[in-house]
């Protein structure tokens, strides 16, 4: 009988201690849960399926942080047209920008394309950088190991096994590197739709032949697939797009170049280390399968 | 020689030598091994410095292993080009092209529907002055910043197109309130209803629905004063409450501080057999309000929002002077729009908001859906306070009763095209009622209108807008048909729109 209350009061007290994160993506999803471990639960606001660009403020993320003590987000200005919003309307002050309670994953490592030019001329670029760091497994070991620091400040007397926790996930993702390299070593690259694979490709040192997109954020136009065309004829490659990308400007394009249009997911379908290895493997293999 | 023997003897206290060693041959040895060692140190030297450099070289070319380094160094805040300023500005401009099938006195009409509110002469700010042909719409300009960690502040101007600024709003926010709680002051939009706290760039139509416009004002509920929201654990059920009190200036249905004229609107004098006396304006604030937001979790496509609120203006004045139309003479009692009178009381107001949006997987918003509805009810309860003609006694009663809603749904038709349907009514239930019974009942005016809006990026987009109105004006129906094209641009940091 005294087991079983000790039991169940050590399950409360464990509940009650347990950190309650809130990820906006399924990515920043699977780095709370592996981080985390038993010490967080963790609910991620944008399905996997949807374009984090483009959501809006709901009711229910509001709900959500309303009790997080921390919200993982990706960053610099990728959830900017919901998140503040939703922050906002949730009326919790530890999870404002700036206090402990705010991680964003862009702000642990260097960007690529930071400090160009805010000029909209080009799109809806990110002057502080690209933020998609959330494709880069190099950086994503960098990003653990911060927010393992992070909710080591949280709670203080569960520091040890975050430190572990995000120390195992990074070598983890670190011991891959090599065998991801060796198997895209000599494809030939890919056009991109979006610049959201522009980290992996620079990891694994394939180059980005031209994006279907011709500024981020808007349609492909006939004429911008016909100037691609007209550059990359007679040269291999692979077109990488999201299902929630229009599959019509790949299409043409895969047409008139005679490449593979291939599905790729940019965020892991489930929760836990394999689910973003698994998505890594993905385009690893769409990239390789390139090579003639 | 006496230098070298003076280096000779300052190497002898350097080196742990005998001291003997005063012979030209020991002087040599002692002097090659010198050399030897002054060598030895300068390579040493020079390894470490060019060993400093290379790795100097190397942390310049490799930002990635310089952040490597740091890895396990948690950094706060938020990445983000917006906060180089200090406050966030943004700019929207606005404009419409604009046509109607009455010879451009559409708009007029819509100003003058028959209603609780239009017939008295309050002067209150005019937006209707469209024109037929090209318009610059209001433009608006925003700033917003955190003030210090408690408080942010927002302040948002608009200029119309003469270059009259106006403050739409200014006000603070709390930031650091416990258990959900929020404080917000300054002029700002009330917090009831769905429409009412969002601004012309936000709408999905280029006009305010007939409802607002008749029973809150073109702009809904602006005020000054102070809000209090709180926002309660309840489950997996999003709850928002929250209270204001308002100063409640130039409310349609809550004004104070008016004074009866001495001259008629027609320059005749006020008869001198009138009675009573309008009451002084009462200390502010005089409009309360309060309302409720709901939204459960329906999941990752489907978001619905319900709402209710309710407010009370604790005082208004209206003063019906109509003697300037159609030479109605002198106040004559079997003509009651030839007496000038005032009325007072006070106002009450509740309404119901509902809102639902599908998100499609689709990619710029294709198969989105919208559907959002308000019902507003407006009781205006007043007593005569002056008249002219003293066959009416003053003293009583005028019960003045508005209602009106508008339903409205947006579907996303293909990628960043938006095609939207609104139907909207005012005056549903549309009387002026005295003691004795109904003095005045009104017609309901209606309208149908159809909008397609194109999204060119996240920043611009171009709206075609036509509707057709049924509209009562002095108790006549008026056809109205209305043409817009619009554009609307933003410019700068603009922050998130709420749901």
């Amino acid at each position: 009988m005294r087991i079983v209350l000790m039991a169940m009061l050590s399950l409360l007290a464990q509940m009650a201690w347990a950190l309650d994160v809130v990820a906006t993506t399924a990515s920043m999803g699977v780095l709370a849960r592996e981080v985390g471990g038993e010490g967080v639960r963790v609910r991620v606001l944008a399905p996997p399926d949807r374009d984090p660009h483009m959501l809006q403020a709901k009711p229910s993320m509001m709900r959500a942080l309303r009790d997080a003590d921390l919200v993982v987000a990706v960053g610099a200005e990728l959830e900017m047209g919901w998140l503040p919003a939703a922050i906002r309307g949730a009326a919790n002050p530890r999870l404002l920008p700036g206090r402990l309670g705010y991680f964003e994953a862009a702000a642990q490592v260097p960007l690529m394309e930071s400090g160009q030019a805010a000029d909209r001329a080009l799109g809806d670029v990110h002057p502080a950088g690209n933020p998609h760091v959330n494709m880069d497994p190099a950086r994503m070991a960098v990003i653990a190991q911060a927010l393992g620091e992070r909710m080591a400040r949280l709670q203080p007397d569960q520091a040890a096994g975050f430190r572990a926790r995000a120390a195992r996930f990074a070598e983890a993702l670190t011991e891959r590197l090599p065998g991801w390299k060796a198997q895209a070593k000599g494809a030939p690259g890919a056009v991109l739709y979006h610049k959201d694979g522009d980290y992996l490709m620079a990891l694994l040192g394939l180059p980005v032949l031209g994006y279907v997109e011709p500024v981020p954020g808007v349609p492909p136009s006939a004429s911008h697939l016909n100037a691609l065309t007209g550059k990359l004829k007679g040269q291999g490659g692979v077109i990488l797009y999201h299902a929630y990308q229009p599959a019509q400007g790949p299409a043409r394009l895969a047409q008139a170049l005679g490449w593979p249009a291939r599905v790729v997911p940019l965020e892991p379908d489930g929760g836990d280390l394999q689910a973003y290895v698994r998505l890594i493997d993905a385009w690893v293999s769409a990239l390789a399968q390139a090579r003639t | 020689m006496f230098k070298r023997h003076m280096l000779a003897g300052a190497i002898a206290c350097a080196f742990p030598l005998p001291a003997l060693a005063a012979a030209d041959a020991d002087l040599a040895a002692l002097r090659a091994e010198f050399d030897q060692k002054l060598a030895a140190i300068q390579a040493e030297y020079e390894a470490r410095l060019k060993a400093m450099e290379s790795r100097l070289a190397q942390a310049e070319t490799q930002p990635q292993s310089s952040a490597s380094r740091e890895s396990g160094r948690d950094r706060l805040g938020a990445v983000s080009s917006g906060s180089g300023f200090n406050p966030q500005m943004s700019v929207i401009l606005d404009g419409v092209y604009y046509t109607d099938n009455r010879r451009g006195a559409g708009m007029g009409f819509m100003e003058e529907i028959d209603g609780i509110n239009h017939a008295h002469d309050h002067e209150g700010h005019s937006h209707g002055e469209t024109e037929r042909g090209f318009n610059l719409r209001a433009t608006e300009v925003a700033f917003s910043a955190t003030v210090d960690p408690w408080f942010d502040a927002n302040l948002l101007l608009t200029v119309d197109s003469g270059g009259g600024v106006e403050v739409e709003e200014a006000y603070f926010d709390t930031r650091s309130l416990p258990a959900g709680w929020k404080i917000r002051g300054g002029k700002f939009l009330s917090g009831v209803g769905y429409l009412n706290n969002q601004h012309p760039h936000t709408w999905d139509f280029v006009d305010q629905n007939l409802a607002y416009r008749t029973l809150l004002g073109e702009h809904g509920i602006m005020d000054t004063g102070l809000q209090l929201t709180w926002t309660p654990r309840t489950g997996s059920v999003y709850t928002l409450l929250g209270v204001e009190a308002l100063q409640s200036n130039e409310q349609v249905f809550g004004t104070a501080g008016e004074e009866v004229s001495a001259d008629r609107a027609d320059g005749g004098a006020v008869g001198a057999g009138n009675g009573g006396t309008l009451s002084r304006e009462k200390a502010g604030p005089r409009l309360f309000t309060a309302f409720a937001k709901f939204a459960p979790d329906l999941g990752d496509n489907h978001a619905l929002q319900i709402g209710v609120w309710g407010a009370r203006a604790r005082q208004h004045q209206e003063i019906h002077d109509h003697t300037d139309e159609d030479g109605l003479g002198a106040c004559n009692p079997a003509v009651p729009a030839s007496c000038v009178h005032a009325l007072e009381g006070d106002s009450w107001l509740w309404g119901t908001d509902w809102v639902y949006k599908y998100d499609a997987p689709g990619a710029y918003g294709q198969g989105d859906i919208k559907l959002s509805a308000e019902y507003i009810w407006e009781r205006k309860d007043l007593t005569v306070a002056f008249h002219e003609n003293p066959a009416v006694a003053v003293g009583t009663s005028r019960k003045l009763t508005q209602d009106g809603l508008y339903l409205a749904g947006v579907y996303g038709i293909a990628p960043n095209w938006q095609l939207g349907l609104r139907y909207d009514v005012t005056g549903l239930t549309n009387k002026v009622e005295g003691a004795a019974g109904t003095l005045s009942d009104y017609n309901d005016s209606d309208r149908w209108t159809l909008s397609l809006t194109h999204h060119f990026s996240e920043f611009s987009r171009l709206r075609l807008q036509a509707s057709t109105a049924d509209l009562w004006v002095e108790g006549a129906p008026e056809k109205v048909n209305q043409f817009f094209l619009q554009y609307q641009h933003s410019l700068g940091a603009h922050g998130a729109h709420a749901f």
